[in-house]
């Protein structure tokens, strides 16, 4: 094998991507001529205001969309042989856990449609539900859980199959600020132990800042690749890296991205 | 309605005290009709509910034996219509061109009236029971296709693409996600036809039939108002048998579907 440090390898190949929404008369534009690369263990922010077509592109990755012109790689194959072959776990920003089923049965979803055996997959949700720190509530239902705890199920069940990859699709968006802030942590720290591949989608700036590698801008109408943007980061303790003078240069250009883009925006977005 | 009937047992002293305070009213119109307002033939308006409870004590034994063979057909009707409900709509689901072409068929059957159809299946089949079984199946199957199908169309979009994204084949896909979320629906449409299926029996009692609570009914209307005491009581009987479906049909829904939020604990609320 090469060595990782010199050339980093290219998990995702996102190459001339555009999407085109509705039929004739009614086209949306979503996405156009949208290139960038996701390197093998990367965590890669897409981020950008409502409509830059953001969600679109991850569904792209995950094989939910077709696009209507480019072409995605993910480990040289199409999407749909890496969806087939249950290489990458999806969280959306509603939590999307099935009512009917306890916490542990719901982390189990993914196994039992895979078609392993209960007694294998018995403890592979114990170790995931001991990751998320959700022991306790394993036989609870979904509906006796806080928006944050639901959360934590949608990972674990993400990641019950071990991919490499997982897509996340604004997951905190909808929980309060120290819930989210929580969350993000421990998504670190799921990150350092499992070492997957993320790509997750954000609109906040800070949350692109804190927890990733790379950040890429999107503009919208139609959404395009505004910049890519390394993020340097600094060894500490989060609540230090929240309030250090690296994270605000960062924040700032990431957020000059945006004001430099529409000079009619300016002083106006908020 | 429904949550209420289903809300279990602390409801009941609820129920009973609503039963006696209507069985008062029911007493005291009696009484007005016959002695202050005077109607010829009272009894044959509105006759005593004590009187009527009398008569049903005393042939408690036929009305009950006929009342369960009534029921039994019904039930048996009423499980065939909502197995071939069931099937209706889960082929409805796989395909749009399936539900668009028996949706009128299904639309029209449900115009034809059991009161007309009734005499020609018991022409046909000339066996009581089956007939029974036939007309309860047929006025069971269209509310549970109908209220079936809207519950397996109710999955949302990011379960779908849930279930996608574990590349679920289309077995996986309904025994995981969409038959489970019908559940809700199919218990609507079971409620909804479970007395209907008794209804319907009754109307084949009525054309003709040799046995059941409907007979007992038409039998005791020939003979006016000696029978009129007789009459109110297969009524009663029939809303019993009604009433002891919709409750067999709550207390499965209660079981088996759990996690619906009117069952929850707390009312649904997080803990």
């Amino acid at each position: 094998m090469l060595s990782d440090e010199a050339v980093p390898s290219t998990e995702i190949a996102v190459e001339r991507i555009s999407m085109v929404f509705g039929k004739k008369d009614h086209e949306v534009e979503a996405l156009r001529d949208v290139s960038f690369e996701i390197y093998k263990n990367e965590f890669v922010s897409l981020l950008g205001p409502s409509g830059c077509g953001k969600s679109t592109l991850l569904r792209l990755m995950a094989d939910l969309l077709e696009p209507t012109s480019g072409r995605i790689t993910i480990g040289q194959e199409h999407p749909r042989e890496m969806r087939l072959r249950r290489k990458f776990g999806i969280v959306f920003q509603n939590p999307t856990l099935f009512e009917w089923r306890t916490v542990k049965d719901n982390i189990e979803l993914p196994l039992e449609v895979f078609g392993i055996k209960k007694s294998e997959y018995s403890k592979i949700s114990d170790q995931l539900l001991e990751m998320v720190g959700l022991t306790p509530f394993k036989h609870h239902y979904p509906w006796q859980l806080s928006g944050g705890m639901q959360q934590r199920v949608a990972i674990a069940r993400a990641l019950s199959l071990d991919p490499p990859i997982l897509f996340m699709d604004e997951p905190f968006s909808a929980l309060d600020e120290f819930t989210k802030e929580k969350l993000q942590l421990d998504l670190l720290e799921i990150k350092k132990k499992t070492n997957k591949t993320i790509v997750f989608v954000t609109h906040s700036i800070p949350e692109a800042v804190f927890l990733s590698d790379r950040v890429i801008v999107l503009s919208s109408h139609p959404g395009r690749v505004h910049s890519i943007l390394n993020m340097d980061r600094e060894e500490g303790s989060p609540s230090l890296v929240r309030q250090s003078g690296l994270f605000h240069e960062m924040t700032a250009a990431v957020r000059k991205c945006f004001y430099k883009e529409s000079d009619s925006l300016d002083g106006q977005m908020v | 309605m429904t949550g209420r009937w289903s809300r279990g047992w602390s409801g009941g002293a609820v129920v009973a005290l609503w039963m006696v305070l209507l069985l008062a009213l029911w007493e005291g119109a009696a009484w007005y009709i016959a002695n202050v307002a005077q109607v010829t033939a009272p009894a044959s308006k509105l006759p005593y509910p004590h009187l009527v409870l009398g008569t049903l004590r005393e042939h408690f034994r036929p009305l009950l034996e006929q009342g369960a063979i009534t029921f039994g057909n019904s039930i048996t009707g009423f499980v065939i219509g909502s197995a071939v409900g069931c099937a209706l709509a889960v082929v409805m689901s796989l395909s749009r061109t399936v539900e668009h072409t028996l949706s009128p068929y299904m639309v029209a059957s449900q115009m034809v009236p059991i009161i007309g159809l009734a005499p020609i299946v018991y022409g046909i089949v000339h066996d009581a029971a089956l007939s029974r079984v036939l007309m309860a199946g047929y006025v069971t199957f269209f509310p549970v296709t109908i209220n079936t199908l809207r519950g397996l169309q109710s999955v949302k979009q990011e379960q779908l693409e849930l279930m996608r994204s574990y590349a679920a084949n289309t077995w996986a896909l309904y025994t995981k996600l969409k038959l489970k979320a019908a559940l809700p629906g199919l218990f609507a449409g079971l409620k909804l036809s479970g007395p209907l299926a008794i209804t319907a029996s009754i109307i084949v009692e009525l054309m003709g039939a040799p046995d059941g609570v409907g007979v007992l009914m038409i039998s005791s209307l020939y003979y006016g108002t000696s029978q009129v005491y007789m009459f109110w009581s297969t009524v009663l009987v029939s809303v019993a048998i009604g009433l002891v479906l919709f409750l067999l049909i709550s207390l499965a829904e209660r079981l088996i579907t759990p996690w619906q939020p009117e069952f929850r604990a707390n009312g649904g609320e997080p803990r």
